[in-house]
């Protein structure tokens, strides 16, 4: 869902850009308020990882293949959207300028279907579901909604942008990411399921009270 | 995604030598960003064409071999082809041709042919881009261009990281290639072959984040702190670099002031196609 240039209007991709722009101010902010000098290695190398992540394609059935975002995996890891937005905006502008996947007057749209959307979808459904069924189920949910609302949202814009009309839009879109959705939601679960056992310690539900 | 592992060709392509390869990082920059802003945003196929001219000269001073280049622009379009293709059969117009309930119009017709000619220029822009010059120099590049101090840093770091993940991940790969692993092998079970990819997934973001803790514990112990500042090399432009950006300003609005003057007179090339 890599929304390439040329297909949203100039004024559209402004309106996109100034909410990238704000968001990047949030969460520089919460950066620097909650994860102090660590945050810039910690969040750069981190970036290269997922960077390598989402390179990895995964065949799911029907014949073709799907590769993790991993924007609400971040998003839980460290308890708040914001790093997600740090993340995708620089594995964004690298894949934009460098790779030619997604457009560089797009980056805004994209940076909030994938980071803002995808994040916070994410993590307030882990959330607010955990309590419910559990914390791998919640964080398989919130996983699956948050990349079948960012492909949502991503339908939306293409069809304020005049280039495609909503009904098929969001049908195709919600309809082919509901299945990449599901290996999303599973890759999440296995990942935080892994972490668990190799580094607990990083996981925000295991550490104590007070700590970073 | 594009596969990553290329990521190390292409930065050996982009340091070879040519007029374009020596340029200045920001110029270089800043010419594929105009490039991609202008053809992206045009509403008639003249402007992006006069520019897609130019940067095939571009690839041949630079000494890129065409098949190549476009053997990379093809494999970019997927995601904007599939939007593409169905223009023609989803904007009303006049039709054009019909068959049952399938009609092609005019109007999406166009718009499908403008869509497609600024997403290749735009391709094309990167590809020169990212061919005439390694990532490091695209991030410095951005870096001084005044990219917030926060973002500019993450960013140096992580292209430096890359490359030690792109080498991380084929050995992971490779080792589980000597044990056989295939991942669209029918043989094991798919749910086995997701959990495999999902503990990969998993080795990956601990090796990161233990990769971040180590940068970090090294990077204090050489006194980087809060206020620290990456260091940029001085280099200052050449009059190369001018001469570049001065030919790219020129084509741009000869071209826009034929289109403002002209656009009768270019028939199909400068109608306006755009329907937004």
């Amino acid at each position: 869902m890599h929304i390439p240039d040329g297909f949203i209007p100039f004024w559209q991709c402004a309106i996109y850009y100034v909410i990238l722009i704000i968001a990047l101010y949030f969460a520089s902010k919460w950066a620097r308020e909650n994860l102090d000098e660590k945050r810039i290695p910690l969040l750069a190398v981190l970036a290269a990882g997922i960077f390598a992540i989402m390179s990895m394609n995964m065949p799911i059935p029907f014949g073709t293949s799907g590769h993790m975002v991993g924007g609400a995996l971040v998003a839980i890891l460290f308890c708040a959207p914001e790093a997600a937005v740090l993340v995708f905006t620089v594995v964004l502008i690298i894949q934009a300028l460098v790779f030619g996947d997604g457009g560089i007057t797009a980056l805004g749209a994209n940076v909030l279907n994938m980071a803002i959307i995808g994040g916070s979808v994410g993590l307030y459904t882990f959330k607010g579901l955990k309590g419910i069924i559990g914390i791998y189920g919640a964080a398989g949910v919130g996983a699956w909604l948050a990349t079948v609302v960012a492909a949502l949202a991503c339908a939306i814009e293409m069809a304020i942008a005049g280039t495609f009309p909503l009904t098929i839009g969001v049908a195709s879109m919600v309809l082919y990411h509901f299945f990449i959705g599901i290996i999303e939601a599973v890759l999440t679960v296995v990942v935080l399921l892994a972490l668990n056992s190799f580094r607990p310690d990083l996981l925000p539900w295991n550490k104590t009270e007070g700590g970073q | 995604m594009p596969d990553i592992t290329k990521a190390l060709n292409l930065d050996e392509l982009a340091s070879k030598d040519s007029p374009i390869h020596n340029l200045d990082g920001r110029v270089k920059l800043i010419s594929v960003l105009l490039v991609i802003v202008i053809s992206a945003f045009s509403n008639n196929l003249f402007i992006p064409i006069i520019l897609e001219i130019f940067l095939l000269i571009v690839i041949f001073i630079a000494k890129l071999s065409y098949i190549d280049s476009f053997k990379r622009i093809a494999m970019l379009l997927p995601f904007g082809g599939a939007i593409i293709i169905f223009q023609p059969f989803i904007h009303p117009g006049n039709i054009l041709w019909s068959y049952s309930w399938l009609t092609v119009t005019d109007v999406g017709l166009n718009w499908a042919i403008l869509l497609l000619v600024r997403i290749i220029v735009s391709l094309t822009a990167i590809v020169i881009l990212s061919s005439t010059s390694p990532m490091q120099q695209i991030v410095t590049s951005l870096r001084r261009l005044k990219m917030p101090k926060d973002l500019a840093m993450i960013l140096s770091i992580m292209v430096r990281f890359l490359f030690v993940f792109i080498d991380e991940l084929a050995a992971i790969r490779r080792s589980q290639k000597s044990r056989n692993f295939h991942i669209h092998s029918k043989l094991t079970p798919y749910k086995w072959r997701v959990k495999q990819v999902g503990y990969t997934v998993a080795m990956m973001f601990v090796k990161s984040y233990e990769q971040g803790e180590r940068v970090y514990k090294s990077m204090i112990s050489r006194g980087f702190s809060d206020k620290s500042d990456l260091y940029n090399e001085k280099s200052s432009l050449e009059k190369s670099d001018y001469i570049y950006i001065f030919i790219i300003l020129i084509i741009i609005i000869t071209a826009e002031i034929i289109i403002f003057k002209y656009s009768n007179q270019l028939g199909y090339l400068g109608m306006n196609l755009s329907i937004n």
